[in-house]
Order: structure tokens, then sequence, then C-alpha cells
């Protein structure tokens, strides 16, 4: 039988565009994975504020500034007045603080970088997460390390999962640890 | 060059190129030629470049998109945007809750308002007010949504156009100061007025403005009880509310006292009181006499179908057969009443009225054996003879103790009666009244009949009060924005022994002023004076010496007010009286009863007089009897209905004097025959969108020279032309149709039995059903597991659970049409089911919702598992993973899954609510559902999910009573009950338990977790 052009286009150059264009995919979505769930996303914020020193160094603890984590869904971003609270006396000198104070006195309120998102239609509560004694380096990170912020989990419904099935490897330092729940109301309502 | 280039001459004045200019001969063979050579070819796609331009563009686009995906940065979260100063006690996340008061007619309510964020997102009842006891009824739910109506005005109109507070101020300031030295009449026309605080802004203005008149109006109103009460007692005595918890017997004449007539929630939360199963099997019984058939009327054991010309006669007939022959009275009755009395007998009553007459002289014994235990109670559309005479009856049957005058009615203000309305009319007319101010009223609409449409043309100035445009404001000159009750601070005294606070629990949304406040800038003479705060120190300032000084707090009276505040009320000690004096007058003979056809005007259940016709919430949900939403109707008979030739949906046209209407025909079974009963509020002619001419406006019909709407007698009616559709959520079928007839009762969807065969029996609900038994192993549920109990007993389908279930779960609007094909969105619904004949129907109804089955068919079903089981018996529903195939929805047995064929925000009236501003109602714990998902009831997940939230934090076991689903919270006869049904002692598992409980078509063993108690109808044993 004679090779047509049809025979040419189906048996060589259809199968190998294929497999180009599926090890393109493939590759590509692999090496963009930490970028579309945000791993290691540090934008920048209005005011360059650390981390590092501020809870590593000084030990503040994260609930002087995250209030309400243990009361309800969100950890608040603190409010100025938290910062004002040291900073309406300590180093009232640095271009930051001053930054700070020019907020705080305008009235106007901080546009912080959000870093931490979990999906649409997903409903986290901290305060259920922080009252198992789940602690906030598990899924943020070691935060007192960073001198800007970055997310270092990726904030998936599989990452969720993973803990909620198997918190006794995941989380080592909780002694007496019960299974999460996986049911789909547990967070889709 | 060659020679013969240089000499040659020009041969063209115009040239090219030089080669043109030295006729080149490649130019001459060019110019010769059309094409240049190679043009016209043959075209070979194969010497050309392998790019084609197709492939360079594919190529361009894949590598485009693969750059982007691959080389994007991350992608911006937005931001977080923190308070500057957080205020103490608000914690983001966490709703705030605050008490106020909201007014419904005459009637105030206590409520407790949820924010989140700042903004208020649910209304419901306060728990600790000692009337309405955490209960409101639907339209206070709804009043909500009109807080965010995007209709609103949003700014002082002047003629028609934009203006500001200053220009209108000041020149109403100089008409108002004109009007004072010209003498001429200011006229504020108000509806009832319930607040102290108001009605004293207003008597201040009358006397800086000393021509001023005030007059108030309720459509719907009870003058005729109270004229009744008054000619009974003295003028000043206190009318009374009703212990009906305490009545044994109850016989109503025509009055919805649960669905429409006084404070329903009240009446609701003490009648069920005394068919609660669970504390004692001694229940009231309900004997009902009436027209056209009502909510109370379906919750009656014995309705007695009458016309409304008949009542008084038949309350005389009974004091007759009482008094006379069987000479029953706590006291002599004069001669005067006795020879009036003595006009009547029961038996010819009952022979000319073709009434059962078991059920008559039943009803005689019962309330001659019950005597001090049982109440007769008159409906404000009776005439105020009728209620002298039920007030007598109730003397005679020493029934005064069931009145509660600890809780009687207050009036701040006393409506105006009929000629002073009509004075009104004529000083407008004779152009006497120079500034009408309508305090948030709407007499264009409300007082067609009385002509004031064309009066209020007649008025120098007029100036109108409103939230949202209406008939009046579209006449006035000045249209005033005014505050939403949210946005308002105030007071209502309607109740003697409580005095409630209203206030405001957000910032005015626009550039809007509480009306008072407007006021207080007027006395005041000056806009400068305005403040915000203005009102709210008057009215502190009030409180102190209206209540403060009289309880005369010990921590002082500015605590006293912060404390009141925030309970929402103070409750006020009774004051030490007698009860009133039974005085003994003569009763007009009244006509007799006509052969004219009568039309009997009501309000509507939802949106009352038309004043909550621009509310989605409210114009959707259902009739509690007809089951017709978007629309009124004129309900008939169905022998009047033959005789008239028509059917359901067919238009009669019914004329009275020479006004005359075209209205659609329901035909409602228990009506009395040449009786049509319509409903005001519909019709609207100057309206937001969504209650713009929706249905017909029957107020022009009602009769001018009377002071309430109800009865219109000697209206002709005539079949009209064509039809009109009407959209039900239940089919209408003729109740005695072979196939449907009673199939409720056949399939055991309805279960009922009698009091008295319970007494004798309490197993007879489940004696001959054998036990079920699965095939398949049943899951086991070992930590709390969710279930539900209706008690059919006390649920009165009055329809307030699907308005807070609708406003909990972010359930849309979706418009006539849609609801015309059957995709109202309601998670929970009332179902209503007639039994017996079309004339005397016995009706059963039934709440609807998710069973939450422990086997339910839907989830097998799903091809993509977005519904399947929670470990707590959720039938749990993943928005995000439903792809609309609706298989569900067609395996569910109790047809509870709404299906949403529209993201339908955007597609109700032109996308209505899908606005910035509305969507700020929706509950942000609750996802917005869009197009193509399958939505139902979840038993409130967002609410067991913060109660086990808070257990966690406490450090305790979730309990079932931690969680309160949102119609339970509404019930107002605490019908509902929700909770663990793991846990023996809970509540919910002593109703499963019980032995009226049943599930719906439970032989199809689908295990559900609805429990319904099955009703017990109080009859006698003669008539089983």
């Amino acid at each position: 039988m004679k090779k047509s052009a049809l025979d040419y286009i189906l048996k060589v150059r259809l199968p190998l565009a294929l497999f180009v264009i599926l090890i393109t995919f493939a590759l590509t979505f692999y090496a963009s994975r930490a970028e579309r769930d945000g791993l290691g996303y540090a934008p920048e914020q209005p005011i360059a504020y650390s981390h590092k020193l501020h809870a590593g160094l000084m030990e503040i603890d994260c609930q002087y500034c995250h209030t309400g984590v243990e009361k309800g869904r969100h950890a608040l971003v603190p409010s100025v007045n938290i910062c004002m609270n040291c900073h309406a006396v300590a180093r009232k000198d640095r271009p930051e603080i001053i930054k700070l104070t020019e907020y705080y006195e305008k009235g106007i309120p901080v546009p912080w970088k959000r870093i931490h998102k979990v999906p649409e239609y997903a409903y986290f509560n901290h305060s259920v997460h922080v009252n198992t004694g789940i602690q906030c380096e598990t899924c943020h990170g070691e935060i007192r390390e960073m001198e800007v912020v970055q997310q270092v989990r990726s904030f998936t419904m599989a990452n969720c999962l993973s803990c909620h099935r198997n918190p006794q490897e995941n989380l080592p330092y909780l002694t007496e640890v019960k299974n999460g729940p996986v049911n789909c109301a547990a967070c889709h309502r | 060059m060659s020679d013969s280039k240089i000499n040659k001459t020009k041969s063209s004045d115009y040239w090219k190129s030089l080669k043109e200019y030295y006729d080149d001969p490649e130019i001459l063979k060019a110019k010769a030629n059309e094409f240049q050579d190679g043009v016209t070819d043959d075209f070979d796609p194969s010497s050309m470049s392998g790019l084609s331009r197709r492939k360079f563009l594919a190529l361009m686009t894949a590598s485009a998109a693969l750059t982007a995906t691959a080389c994007s940065d991350y992608r911006d979260k937005g931001e977080i945007i923190p308070y500057t100063n957080r205020p103490e006690g608000l914690l983001p996340g966490k709703p705030g809750y605050y008490a106020s008061t909201i007014n419904d007619g005459n009637e105030s309510y206590g409520v407790l308002v949820k924010t989140r964020e700042g903004r208020p997102i649910k209304v419901d009842g306060n728990p600790d007010h000692p009337i309405n006891k955490g209960k409101i009824n639907a339209k206070i739910h709804a009043s909500l949504l009109d807080l965010y109506d995007p209709e609103r005005i949003t700014d002082p109109m002047k003629a028609g156009r934009k203006s500001d507070w200053a220009t209108v101020n000041t020149e109403i300031i100089s008409k108002l100061e004109a009007a004072k030295t010209n003498g001429k009449e200011i006229a504020i026309l108000t509806n009832s007025i319930n607040s102290p605080s108001s009605f004293a802004v207003l008597q201040k203005f009358i006397e800086k403005y000393p021509t001023t008149k005030l007059y108030s109006y309720e459509l719907h109103n009870n003058a005729n009880r109270l004229n009744g009460w008054k000619r009974a007692y003295s003028a000043d005595s206190i009318l009374p509310a009703i212990k009906w918890n305490e009545a044994k017997i109850i016989l109503n004449m025509d009055s919805d006292f649960l669905g429409r007539e006084g404070n329903t929630i009240e009446n609701s939360l003490l009648f069920a009181d005394s068919r609660d199963i669970m504390k004692s099997d001694d229940f009231n019984r309900l004997y009902s006499v009436e027209a056209g058939m009502s909510l109370t009327g379906m919750n009656s054991d014995y309705r007695i179908r009458l016309s409304a010309e008949s009542y008084y006669e038949f309350v005389l007939s009974l004091l007759n057969e009482i008094v006379v022959k069987r000479n029953v009275s706590a006291f002599p009755v004069n001669s005067q009443l006795l020879s009036e009395i003595q006009k009547h007998s029961l038996t010819n009553f009952i022979s000319k009225n073709n009434l059962n007459e078991g059920r008559i002289y039943n009803l005689v014994s019962d309330l001659l054996r019950n005597r001090g235990k049982s109440i007769v109670y008159a409906g404000d559309s009776c005439n105020s003879d009728t209620h002298y005479a039920v007030i007598l009856l109730n003397e005679v049957l020493e029934n005064t103790n069931i009145y509660d005058f600890e809780n009687g009615f207050n009036s701040v203000y006393a409506l105006s009666d009929a000629s002073e309305l009509d004075e009104l009319v004529s000083n407008l007319n004779s152009g006497n009244v120079t500034a009408l101010i309508n305090f948030d009223s709407n007499p264009v609409f409300n007082l067609t009949s009385k002509g004031f449409g064309s009066a209020i043309e007649n008025a120098g100035t007029v100036i109108t009060f409103a939230l949202t445009p209406n008939e009046t404001s579209d006449v006035s000159e000045y249209v005033l924005p005014i505050n939403h009750a949210l946005e308002s601070w105030g007071d209502a005294h309607t109740r003697v022994g409580v005095y409630s606070l209203q206030q405001p629990v957000i910032n005015p949304i626009f550039n809007t002023r509480e009306k008072e406040a407007e006021i207080l800038t007027w006395i005041s003479g000056n806009e400068n004076k305005y403040s915000q705060d203005i009102f709210h120190s008057f009215l502190k300032a009030n409180f102190n010496t209206y209540i403060g000084e009289k309880i005369n707090p010990v921590a002082g009276q500015d605590r006293f007010w912060y404390a009141s505040l925030h309970d929402g009320f103070v409750k006020l000690k009774p004051t030490e009286s007698q009860p009133p004096v039974f005085q003994q007058t003569k009763l007009k003979a009244t006509g007799k009863p006509s052969d004219n056809v009568l039309l009997q005007i009501q309000p509507s259940y939802f949106v009352g007089d038309g004043r909550y016709s621009n509310n989605g919430w409210l114009q959707e949900l259902p009739h509690p009897v007809a089951k017709v939403a978007w629309d009124n109707f004129a309900a008939i008979s169905p022998k009047y209905a033959e005789n008239l030739g028509v059917e359901n949906n067919d238009l009669i046209d019914i004329s009275y004097g020479d006004i005359s209407i075209s209205i659609p025909v329901i035909i409602q079974p228990g009506t009395a025959d040449n009786t049509i009963i319509v409903e005001t509020g519909y019709g609207r002619k100057v309206c937001g969108d969504v209650g713009l001419e929706v249905g017909f406006d029957v107020n022009p019909l009602i009769d001018s020279s009377s002071i309430n709407p109800y009865l219109v007698s000697g209206v002709s009616v005539s079949k009209g032309n064509g039809s009109y559709e009407l959209v039900s959520v239940q089919e209408h079928h003729a109740i005695d149709d072979e196939f449907v007839k009673d199939i409720h009762k056949k399939r055991n969807i309805i279960q009922e039995g009698t009091l008295e065969e319970y007494k004798n029996h309490p197993h007879f609900l489940h004696e001959g059903k054998h036990e079920i038994f699965s095939i398949t192993d049943e899951h086991e549920y070992n930590d709390v597991k969710w279930g539900m109990s209706i008690d059919l007993n006390k649920c009165t389908g009055c329809g307030i659970c699907t308005a807070s279930c609708s406003i909990e779960n972010n359930v849309p609007v979706v418009g006539k049409d849609q609801v015309g094909v059957g995709r109202e969105m309601s998670w929970i619904r009332i179902d209503r089911y007639y039994s017996g004949t079309p004339e005397e129907p016995e009706v059963s109804q039934q709440p609807m919702l998710c069973q939450h089955c422990d086997n339910a068919p839907c989830e097998n079903v799903c091809p993509v598992n977005a519904t399947n089981h929670s470990p707590d018996g959720l039938n749990q529903m993943a928005y995000n993973r439903c792809v609309g195939t609706r298989y569900c929805a067609n395996n569910c047995p109790y047809k509870v899954r709404r299906f949403n064929f529209y993201n339908f925000r955007d597609h109700f009236e032109d996308s209505y609510y899908d606005n910035e501003l509305t969507s700020l109602v929706n509950n942000p714990e609750v996802t917005v559902r869009s197009r193509g998902v399958m939505e139902k009831c979840t038993f409130c997940v967002q609410r067991i999910m913060d109660s086990r939230e808070t257990a966690i934090r406490e450090g305790r076991q979730l309990k079932g009573s931690d969680v309160t689903t949102a119609c339970q919270q509404a019930c107002p006869t605490n019908a509902i009950v929700f909770g663990d049904t793991n846990d023996a002692e809970s509540e919910v598992s002593k109703y499963r338990n019980h032995e009226l409980g049943y599930h719906v078509l439970e032989e199809l063993n689908v295990k559900p977790n609805v429990t319904y108690l099955a009703k017990l109808r109080n009859t006698h044993s003669e008539d089983v």
C-alpha cells in the first residue's frame, strides 16, 4: 500500500507534536508549581517590618499583635494602635517608624500586602487550629527567622488534607491529637 | 548614459522616476504589461518559506502562553487593611449583636440585630423581650433588605431634582413661618405613632407652629374594636392583650390573630403553648367563624364558614342560647340588651345559615363547661356592635380573667377617626392647608378612596419623608429621604408594661436623616442647628423624663440609659388598678344580612398595606393559604365561581359605585358564598422596580365613609375579559380530583389523629406498621448526629421560617417568571394539603426541608460526589464540586433540592439585587451560589461550625443544644427543635422517640433525620 501524506502526519508528526506539547506542559507545570501555590511569595510591604527582629530577637509573642486568633476565624493583622503601644516612644527617629507614625496620625489604614490566602470557597478558622494546640509555625514557617515574611507551605486542599488525615506525623509536638475532619462541610458551606 | 537617452525629448509632463523620464525600455515594457513580472506566475507553496503566517501565529501564541505560565510572577493576593484604631469589642470575623426595636404598624417588636464588620446581616427577635420573646414576623426579618434597597432615595429632592439639606430646610422653614403668620393650617399626616419621643417632637413642633394639626391613620386598624371596648368599659380603659395560653376554648370571630391581626407573634407563642404535647395533652380548642380562609382558620379544630354580615347575628344567637335559654349569666342582663338578644334564636340561625347543628351546640356546651377559661374574640373587621356583643358574651361567661391588662395596649397618640380624615381632605380641597407633611406615610396610595390623590394637589406645599419613592413622594415638592430603622434612634411604647428602645447599628449609608431630627431642625428655625446627634440627645432627655424619673434608678440616670439601651427595653411596673367595670348599654340593631355580594378587604400577609412592596423577599414568600406569590387575587368559593362561570386565573370585574377593577380569581376552598376576599398592598404605581405594578390595586374599592376597609357590601361582580397568570408554589387542582384526592393521607405524608384517640390509644399512629429492615449494613454515627423535629401541633404555617432561612443562607429572589416555572429557591417551604369537601375543607400543613436522610437517595446518583454524607449525619453539598447534572433533585423523594438555573442575582429584574450595596446583605459565612449548581438546606452548617469552634475554644464536647438553626430561631411557636439525636437526653431525641413521631415516606427506608409529630385535632369524639 502506498504511503500517503496523511499516514505521515498521523504516525509521525502528530505524536511528535503531542509529545513535545505534553513535555513542555509537564515541565512548566512542575517548574511553576511554587509560584502558582505562592511558595516563596514575599511581596514588598508598605512598611519594612521585620518579624525576625520583633518575634525572633525580641521574642514578642505572636498574639500580642495578631489578636483574636484564639477567638475567631482571623488572625488579625494588627491595627496601627497596637504598633503605637511601643512606637509612640520607641525608635521614633527611624524612617520606617516615621512612616508608621504618619499612617497613624493621619488615620490612614496601612495597606499590607496579603501573603497567605486559603482558596476561594473554603472557610478556614484560625481559632479551632490554635486552640487545638497547633503552632503558628506549622503552616506559616519559621516566621521568627524571616526578615521579610514569605509563604513557605502551599495552602491547597491537598496540603490541608495531608495534615487532617495524618496529624500524628505532621504535628509531632502534639502528643494526643485526633484526625481532623475530612468531610466537605468541614471547610465548604 | 547612452546618446539616445541624452537626446530624449520630454514625452510627458509628469514622471515617477528618472528612468521613466528618460523612457527606459524596461519601463516602457512594464507600462505595456498590466502586472509585474512573476505576479501571474503559478503559485507554488513548496518554494515559499516553511514558516507560514498560521504557523507563525500558532507558535507565537503557544510560546506566549508557555511564557505566561512558566515565567509569571506570583499572583497578587490583594491587601489586608486593618483598622488604624480598632474599636474595642469589635473583632473582625466575629458578629456583634445589638438590641433594638422595629415597628410594624401599631405593633413594635424587640429585635436583636446581628452585624458583621459593622453591617447588619440579620434581624432576629430579642430573646429577652417580654412580649415577642425572641421571635419576629416575616416583615421585620425582611426589613433588612430595605436598608440595602438600591432604589432608596439618597438625597433630598426638590421638585423632582436632587437638592441639598441646607436649601430645602431653609425654604421649608420660611414656608412654615409664613403659614404661622398667615394662620394657615400645617397638616402632619403620619401612620400610627408608637414612639413617645417622636410624639414629643411633634408636640414641640405644634407649640412652635400652633396652626399645625396632627393626623394619624392606619389603613387596617382596630377602630371598631376600640369603639366596642370603650362602649363596654370607660373611654380611658386599657385595651387588654389576651392570655391565649390560659383559654381552653377559643371562639374566634373572623380575627386572623395568628396571621395578620394584632401582635401575631405574641398570639402564636401563647396559642401554641397550650398545644404542646410534651407539656400536657390538655389542648385548647379553637373554633373559627370566618368568611374567607385565613391562617387562623386553617389552624382551627372547627371552622365555621359564615358570611361576614352574619357575625353579629351569630353572637347574639349564642347570647340568646346561653343567657335566655340556658339561663347562664354572671350578672343580670339589662332589659334593653335582653330585648335585642331575644330577637335572635340559635336554632333559627343554624337552619338559616345551613350550619352543622351538632358542631354549634358543641360550641355552646364547650363555652358553658369552660366558663372563666374560654375566650370569644372578634376580629378588627367586625363592627363595633359585634365587638360589644362579644365583650358581653365574655362577661356573661366570666372570661374576663383571660384579659391581660398588664401587657395591655398603650396608645401614644390615638388614630384619627373617619371624620377627622374627611376634614383633612376637605381642608386640602378648599386650599386651607398650606403645608402638608407626610411623616413617612403614603396617603395617596392608602387613602385613594377618600380622594386623597386629587386633594393633595390643592395643598400649598407637600413635604414627604420617605425611604423609597412612593405615590405620595411622587407628587410632593420636597422629598426628604429618611434613615432606615436600623440607622435610626427611637423608642416605642405600644404595651403598657414595656418601653422599648431603638438604636442605630450602622451610620446612614446615604445622605439621609431621621425624620424627627428634621422636625427638630425646623423647630430650631436654623439649618445649622442640625447635627446627626440632635434626635439622639432629645431621645435621651425624653427617656429620662418619660421613664427614668418614674423608675428613679439607683445607679443614676446615665447608667440606666446605657443598661436599657443594652437590653433594648425597660419593663415597667404594672400600675395598681382595678379591672374595668362592664357597663350595660344597648345594642344598635344592625340591619338584617342582605343578599348582597360582600367584598372583604384584608391586608396582605407579607407586604401589608403596601409599605413592604419593594421587598423581593416578602413578595416571593407564598401566601400562607393560597400559596400564590408575587400577586394578589380575588379568593372566591367554588360554588360562587361556578355561578360566575370562572376558573382559576380568570379575571373578574368588581364594581362599587363608579369604580371598577379587574382582578384574577383563585378558587379558595372554604370561602363563604357570595363573598370575595381581596388583599391590599399590591398594584403600586410608584415604587421601586420590585413592587411596581405587582398585582392589583384594590384600594379604590374601599368604602370611603368607613374608617377601615374591611367590608364593602353590595359590590357588583361579573366575569371579566380574559385571564391573568398567577404563580403559585403549590399546584392548584380541584381538591376532589380522584387522582390527587387525599394523596397526602394515602401516602402517609400527613399523619394525623384526634386528641381523644391519642388519649385512649397513645400508640395509635404506629399500630399496624411493620418493622422496616435494611439489606445493607447501617453506617455508625459515634459522635454527634444532627436531627430535627417539627411539631405539627404547634406549626401554624406562617412561613416565617422560610423568610429567616432565606436571609441566613443567601437564598436569592428569583422573580415571578421563575416561580411560575417552579424555580423558587427557598430551602424550607410549607406544604399545604386540603382534605374533606371544597366547602368545608380540613387543612394540613407541613414544613418541608432537606431530611438529611441516612440513606440519602440523592447521594448515590451524584456522578461527581458533590453531595455526600458527613460523619455527623449531614447530607452535605459541595457547591464547587457540583457540575449541575440535577440527578440528585430527580432522585429526591421530598423535592427539596433547588437548582440555580441562572445566576439568580443578576437574573432577577435585570440584576436588581446585583449591586455593591445589596451584596452587603449577604451572610459572609455562607457561599453565594452561582449558576449551574444545586443547593438545599444544610441544617445551617455555618452555625454548627460556629458552635463547634466555641466548644473547641472552651475545651468541651459539642452539645446538640449549642446549635440553633435559622428556622428554629424564627419559629414563633417553637415548633422546630434541632439537636443531637445520639444524645438520649436531648430534646430532639425525646421528640424522635415520641409516640406521635413519624417520618415522611418512611417506607422508602431512606431514614430521614427530620421527625414530624403528628397533628392531633382537638375535636369531639362524635365527630370522628
